[in-house]
């Protein structure tokens, strides 16, 4: 690909200069054949001898070969599609734009051809024969597609679960500033409160319709009433088992290992002070301890 | 199997049965059934030909020694996208590479030929040549993807007759012409040959971008739910997918004999891919030169613009 490069930039170079006269050109082209040496892009239009164009032998020839005037268009199946603008060579989407465009204008032509002569154009759908590409191949083919689709499709995920994760700690953020906020605002008009009463001198029962307390309508001491784990002493999970209730394949995740390697057993309650082990006292003073008998006691 | 009659006594035969007032038979010829009327009328109209036009092109399709796997497969590829061609062994083609070629393809029976020649394992060569007489073209080949690669996804027909696509400035001058004609007889499979399928399911492109022919090839892909009838509004979600190969020739010489004789045509602007290489070389190679060059200029330089003494230079010193 790198020689085609190199190849286009040097005939880029010379798309400027008119090709159908080149006896023309050639004055211009001695000229430069001095700084060929020392330029990188070096403009090789012949420069020591006129290039050959025969027309008139290339007409003859062309009166050869071609085939007589009055077969029908159905033997060539030739179509001429004009260009309207000029394409650059090294900007690969525009010129693949462009063939592909010449290739749906000439079958759009062709197929109105057709349709006037009446002739199948189209294989049908039922039509089995042998295809240019194996069935192999294609497999290959499908797969390559099937694994770019499901590229892009985790590609997608991944950044959606990263969004949805940003989103939802800005969320959480939110939520630890309300509550602080709300226990601040507590405080506050408990010490209002407090002071509103010493002002106006302790009144004797609690008749305060006047004061409007807000915190006196119970709801202070109410917590969410999102159950908090209650973990109890043996459980190795922390508490996490119990969560979710058999959350998808956590669940059954734990339940395969369970079964395989056995249930883990509770955390630690191999050693504990309960009233049985207090008084247990077996273990203690067994028939004269033999120690040291200088060492005091 | 019997003996076979000719035209000419059958002729005879039947002339003489006129007189006899029995209805003629008619006249029986490859293409069918014939009046005799009808035949008369038919090498009235065009007189130099007895018959329709018949396609009878023959490809021959052969490579160089030494050619590369990627250029084998592109050839392999074309023979797969002409059912007119007929592959033939490798030449080994040194130095009477024009008659050993032209003896093959009579030997063939062909009428023209496509010869992939392969240089230095690196570039290749593409000639195209109608055989007895014909002109030959020489090509340079760039930009080669053959069929097997993943992201030319489309797949047609093997033998199903493709639409010649031409791009319009292929009219614009006389050598441009000549090789349109040799890309229509030698691209295009003939009407009723016998490995050829029916629909038309695939698209040529040639188009002329930069001096250059570049080849493409696409499958048309229509969605339509009738089995055989043709789409009826479905000419707007018409798709190509494209099946490759693809490729870009680049016209170097055109002689008129076959593989050889008078040059016709030269291109101005080719440059051959070893003149290319050795350019990039010589380039590389004037780094290190040029280097030694610009020291020894700074030197110079130096030299004959001595700098100021510098007040601040004793400044630290101990």
């Amino acid at each position: 690909m790198g020689l085609r490069g190199k190849e286009s930039t040097l005939v880029a170079e010379n798309a400027v200069e008119d090709d159908d006269d080149v006896m023309d050109d050639l004055s211009g082209q001695e000229s430069e054949s001095g700084s060929e040496s020392e330029e990188e892009d070096v403009k090789l239009a012949e420069p020591s001898k006129n290039p050959i164009y025969n027309r008139d032998g290339l007409i003859e020839k062309l009166q050869d070969i071609s085939w007589p005037e009055n077969v029908e268009w159905m033997h060539k199946l030739s179509l001429d599609i004009d260009q309207e603008k000029e394409v650059d060579v090294n900007d690969d989407l525009a010129r693949e734009l462009a063939f592909y465009t010449q290739a749906l204008e000439g079958t759009r032509l062709a197929f109105e051809k057709f349709q006037s002569m009446g002739l199948p154009f189209l294989r049908p759908p039922d039509y089995y024969a042998e295809m240019v590409k194996t069935d192999v191949h294609m497999q290959k083919v499908k797969g390559r597609l099937l694994a770019q689709k499901r590229q892009i499709e985790e590609a997608e995920e991944r950044r959606k679960a990263r969004e949805a994760k940003r989103i939802a700690k800005e969320v959480q953020a939110e939520k630890l500033k309300e509550r602080a906020k709300q226990k601040k605002q507590e405080i506050e008009e408990v010490k209002k409160w407090r002071k509103q009463r010493q002002q106006s001198g302790f009144p004797a029962g609690g008749k305060d319709s006047e004061l409007d307390l807000g915190f006196e309508d119970g709801k202070a001491f109410e917590r969410s009433s999102k159950k908090r784990p209650g973990v109890s002493p043996g459980d190795r999970s922390g508490g996490k088992a119990k969560q979710g209730g058999g959350k998808g394949k956590n669940m059954k995740k734990r339940e395969s290992r369970n079964s395989k390697f056995g249930f883990g057993g509770r955390k630690g309650l191999k050693k504990q002070n309960t009233a049985e082990t207090t008084n247990d006292i077996r273990g203690f003073n067994k028939g004269g301890v033999a120690g040291n008998k200088k060492r005091k006691k | 199997m019997g003996k076979k009659r000719k035209h000419s006594e059958t002729q005879t035969v039947e002339l003489t049965k006129k007189d006899e007032g029995a209805p003629e038979r008619p006249k029986r010829t490859l293409l069918g059934w014939k009046d005799k009327e009808e035949v008369q009328k038919l090498t009235g109209s065009n007189p130099d030909s007895s018959h329709v036009f018949r396609n009878k092109e023959k490809v021959m399709v052969t490579c160089s020694r030494r050619i590369n796997y990627r250029y084998r497969h592109l050839m392999l590829n074309v023979v797969s996208l002409l059912p007119h061609c007929k592959k033939d062994n490798k030449v080994e083609s040194r130095s009477s590479k024009g008659a050993t070629l032209n003896e093959l393809i009579e030997l063939r029976g062909c009428s023209s030929c496509l010869f992939f020649e392969c240089r230095k394992h690196q570039d290749l060569y593409l000639w195209m040549a109608k055989c007895p007489s014909g002109p030959s073209v020489k090509f340079l080949v760039n930009a080669v993807h053959t069929m097997e690669e993943l992201k030319l996804t489309g797949n047609h027909l093997k033998g199903s007759r493709p639409l010649l696509t031409f791009s319009g400035n292929f009219e614009k001058d006389a050598h441009w012409k000549l090789l349109k004609e040799m890309i229509i007889q030698i691209f295009g499979t003939p009407k009723e040959h016998r490995k050829s399928k029916p629909y038309h399911d695939h698209v040529f492109v040639f188009s002329i971008v930069d001096d250059h022919i570049w080849f493409r090839n696409y499958q048309i892909s229509v969605p339509h739910n009738e089995s055989d009838k043709m789409v009826r509004g479905g000419l707007d979600k018409m798709t190509l997918v494209e099946v490759g190969p693809r490729f870009c020739l680049n016209p170097i010489k055109i002689f008129a004999g076959s593989f050889g004789g008078p040059t016709l045509y030269e291109n101005p602007y080719y440059v051959s891919p070893n003149q290319i290489r050795a350019l990039e070389k010589r380039q590389k190679a004037g780094k290190y030169a040029k280097k030694v060059k610009a020291k020894t200029r700074r030197k110079m330089h130096e030299l004959s613009n001595p700098l100021e003494p510098d007040e601040f230079a004793d400044m630290w010193r101990e």
